[in-house]
């Protein structure tokens, strides 16, 4: 089973934390020294705040991914028990944002690179579970309030069976 | 690539965490910056903390650093032009003896800094002001902010500080919040809320907004704004007629309880109901569960403070922990939550213009003796005047002799961050001289006929104190820029100009004078802070033993002279300006998590200002929106009798329909054009939390997007900065 991080609303103080640690872990500590507008701002995860909730929603890194099998480039491949998008064989034809039933994924222009009317060239952005890094997605790491997890088969399996005695016990206590 | 890592105190508000830096000494860079275990943070940090240091690095997105000082040689019409520290000093000194000779010395006023410099300049600064320009006229923004809450508690309790300590939030059973939201002001203080939360404290929330705090909170009790002191003195009534109080605490350790019934007799949960717009039984429960516990906190900050009646609703909370018995112990009392890092520094050293350093009233003969002993020279007797009353003494004083002619602005920028901002622009193009004393050009500084540049956080070292008293060191990282001195051989060089010598080798004996000052900090030394990593006041004795006090008035012994607390308590009053037909909304200032202060610093770090940036949001009921015919990220024009901006619109169902919010670190969006200057009479501080106020649809949204564009594109060349950018006024 793939694994995915999740928040939870009642630790998540809708700081932000995580976003700017979303953009150093895939642009680099580089970003510090260089020119301010040289490199990209697009957070793959997104803090979403509604009346009751606060709470970042990225990629849940589903088993069957309506973004892959939209995919007309095979852009979207499931890699290390993570779905992510190769940013060279996307063609930007956004099918894959439209597709995903959380609104996990954003259309943004990485890289610098321009069509050729010059305008920057837009391709899919999302979480990608921090492939590559060493100790994990770098959201997690930061967050001050310990309000996001990994959520991995065993977790799962928890919430399942803490559902099921929940159920037991309102049923019994009626 | 050589590298080292030294830990030193986060310069983003008063939560105090400590920071594990890494710097490339070679290139005189840090690199990196994660949580270190600090007695507050525990390792964690927010974003501030952790990316908030590369404004270090001049990356010139809203200002440039200052690196030589500026003098404007021909007048305030010339050009601020580079000149040597010998020639700006002599200017200094020059101009401050002529308006001492011809004017006196109270029309000279000068400020603290509660941010980078740290106590040792605040101490050197406020030493200057009195024994070398003989005057008690120094004060800091603690004036804006806090200072309701200082004077406020001093009389119910006899200190102005956080009577407990930030860990000891976390093992709180009741935690009410009044006016106060961590989660944006300080998130690491936040987190112990939580984790309370977590290990089943009960959160109440009192707020006009769903914040952060109200939505985490069990109770949110969503009052209407300015409406506090209703609200606090009905907490009273109901604990005092359902008799929930602590009657043996009551008899034992206050005084005035009698006073206190028979005022908040008339504010029955039905009587404030109509006045804050709560449902009566919400308002018993609270007061219930409130007195419930003996480990309930109170937790306030500027939704309390920024009123016209600030320091009499700061009397009605403490009250509400003098009735229950809610003081002495471990995790319980009060917390106003000091936002600037080192505001409570700036107090704590005297940058007031009541006290001398250790909270010693300037207008006690013994206190006032001690320090002419230890500064050789007679000091001043009168309380000085307070930094939001200068636009007054400046634009229309009293009495012409008592007219303010000269202000030195040291680490502050009033032209952003007082209310009302075309009266201050008023009083700064009045002023005979404005000196101002900073590390990167600010609004302020345009008024300047002379700036001092400084070093920076991370530049030098000294100590600051977090919200709950805790002295923590700050270590220098890098090296400063070429040209810039640290803030106190600054002030110490234009005193010795002036003929009252100052000269120190280090910070570590300006500590060393000032400790052995100030009874309660005089335990507190380098080396024991070396060894403790933080030390909370009071600390009496040198010894290794004397740790400092986690939490004060232990066993309900208060610091008041005859270590009884006090009941006092007031009338509520509503807002000085309401709503009208006008000017329909209510207008309050709030905090945006990812910038600081007035933002020359964050503005100035990449990631953060990529997050938020110019021209900042108007938070707007959908409601509202709808009725303007406005929608989210439009500009929109907000006004007020006083002034008006263009901003955008964040419509959130987290605000009523009556009421928007800014947050004051823009430059474009700069709410202080609308805000109100009336002042909390005995605090001074301004009511930035009530106004009326106005918001207007632009239909030409092109041309409004043009403005904000070459606004931004107008205050960077303001600001000096020095090469062309592709962003700038692009919102996030």
């Amino acid at each position: 089973m793939n694994g995915y991080v999740q928040g939870d609303p009642l630790l998540c103080i809708g700081c932000r934390t995580c976003m700017i640690a979303c953009v150093v872990a895939h642009e680099g500590k580089r970003i510090f020294e260089i020119d301010a507008d040289g490199y990209d701002f697009h957070p793959k995860l997104k803090v979403i705040k509604t009346w009751s909730v606060s709470v970042p929603v990225q990629c849940k890194h589903c088993e069957n991914p309506a973004c892959q099998s939209v995919c007309r480039s095979e852009a979207i491949s499931r890699v290390n028990g993570a779905v992510i998008v190769d940013r060279e064989k996307c063609i930007g034809c956004k099918s894959c944002a439209q597709a995903c039933p959380f609104g996990a994924i954003q259309m943004v222009p990485l890289g610098f690179e321009t069509n050729p009317d010059g305008s920057r060239k837009s391709v899919a952005n999302k979480c990608d579970l921090c492939q590559g890094l060493d100790d994990g997605p770098a959201c997690q790491k930061v967050c001050p309030t310990a309000a996001l997890y990994f959520v991995e088969q065993d977790d799962i399996r928890t919430i399942l069976a803490n559902k099921r005695t929940a159920t037991v016990i309102s049923c019994l206590a009626q | 690539m050589t590298t080292k890592q030294i830990v030193s105190t986060c310069v983003y508000c008063g939560a105090g965490c400590q920071i594990l830096f890494t710097v490339d000494t070679e290139a005189n860079r840090i690199l990196e910056a994660t949580g270190s275990e600090g007695h507050s943070n525990d390792g964690t940090l927010c974003l501030k903390g952790r990316y908030g240091w590369d404004f270090l690095n001049d990356p010139q997105i809203l200002t440039k650093r200052l690196t030589s000082p500026l003098l404007r040689k021909n007048g305030r019409q010339s050009d601020l032009t580079p000149v040597s520290w010998d020639e700006a000093v002599n200017f200094v000194s020059q101009r401050l003896t002529d308006i001492k000779k011809t004017h006196g010395p109270d029309s000279i006023l000068c400020t603290g800094s509660a941010r980078g410099p740290g106590n040792e300049a605040n101490y050197v600064m406020q030493k200057f002001v009195r024994a070398c320009l003989g005057t008690n006229n120094v004060d800091h923004c603690a004036r804006i902010c806090h200072a309701a809450s200082v004077a406020g508690l001093l009389v119910s309790l006899g200190s102005g500080a956080m009577s407990l300590s930030v860990p000891e939030i976390e093992e709180a059973e009741v935690i009410f919040n009044i006016g106060y939201n961590g989660p944006d002001s300080h998130p690491i203080v936040a987190r112990r809320i939580v984790r309370a939360r977590q290990k089943g404290a009960y959160i109440i929330c009192a707020d006009p907004r769903r914040t952060e705090t109200a939505r985490i909170a069990h109770k949110h009790l969503q009052l209407k704004g300015g409406s506090n002191l209703a609200l606090a003195n009905s907490l009273a009534h109901v604990i005092i007629a359902e008799n929930l109080g602590d009657q043996a605490f009551i008899k034992d350790h206050t005084k005035g309880f009698d006073e206190l019934k028979k005022l908040v007799q008339k504010y029955t949960p039905e009587y404030a109901a109509r006045i804050t717009g709560l449902n009566p039984d919400e308002i018993r429960a609270t007061a219930r569960i409130y007195a419930a516990s003996k480990h309930s906190v109170i937790l306030w900050g500027m939704g309390v403070c920024q009123f016209s009646q600030g320091v009499e609703v700061v009397k009605a909370l403490a009250n509400l922990g003098l009735l229950t018995g809610n003081f002495g112990r471990r995790a319980t009392g009060v917390g106003p939550v000091r936002g600037q890092n080192n505001v409570q520094g700036a107090c704590d050293m005297g940058a007031l213009p009541n006290y001398y350093p250790g909270y010693q009233s300037v207008t006690d003969p013994a206190a006032r003796a001690k320090f002419e002993a230890a500064w050789g020279v007679p000091l001043p007797d009168k309380v000085g005047l307070t930094l939001t009353r200068v636009p007054e003494f400046v634009l229309h004083p009293p009495d012409k002799s008592k007219q303010i002619r000269a202000y030195w602005i040291f680490g502050e920028d009033p032209a952003q961050s007082d209310a009302y901002l075309a009266e201050m622009r008023e009083t700064l193009e009045k002023l005979e001289l404005v000196i101002v004393q900073d590390i990167y050009m600010n609004k302020t500084a345009q008024y300047a006929d002379v700036i001092l540049p400084s070093t920076s956080w991370g530049e030098h070292d000294g100590v600051y104190s977090a919200c709950d008293r805790a002295f923590q060191r700050i270590r220098k990282l890098i090296e400063p820029p070429a040209g810039v001195l640290t803030d106190w051989e600054i002030i110490s060089r234009v005193s010795t100009a002036m003929g009252y010598p100052m000269k120190y080798r280090n910070t570590e004996e300006i500590w060393n004078e000032l400790i052995n000052l100030c009874p309660s900090f005089k335990g507190a030394t380098y080396e024991k802070l070396e060894k403790l990593g933080h030390i909370q006041w009071p600390c009496r004795s040198a010894d290794l033993s004397d740790v400092g006090t986690p939490f004060l008035h232990r066993d309900g012994n208060f610091a008041t002279k005859d270590g009884k607390g006090v009941f006092s308590c007031a009338e509520w009053q509503p807002p000085v300006e309401v709503e009208n037909a006008e000017y329909p909304l209510t207008l309050s200032t709030v905090r945006e998590v990812g910038h600081y202060s007035v933002r020359t610093m964050t503005g100035n770090c990449r990631t953060l200002r990529n997050l938020e940036d110019e021209p900042g949001w108007v938070q707007m009921n959908p409601k509202l929106c709808n009725q303007l015919g406005v929608y989210h990220g439009q500009l929109v024009k907000i006004s007020s009798k006083r002034g008006w901006c263009i901003t955008r619109c964040l419509p959130t169902d987290r605000v009523k329909p009556d009421a928007v919010y800014m947050t004051y670190q823009w430059w474009i969006g700069a709410c202080n054009e609308l805000t109100i200057g009336s002042l909390d009479p005995i605090s001074n501080t301004p009511e930035y939390k009530y106004c009326a106020c106005r918001v207007e649809k632009i239909d030409n949204q092109a041309w409004a997007e043009k403005y904000v564009q070459n606004e931004y594109q107008t205050i960077r060349r303001n600001m000096a900065v020095t090469f062309d950018r592709k962003g700038g006024g692009k919102a996030a």
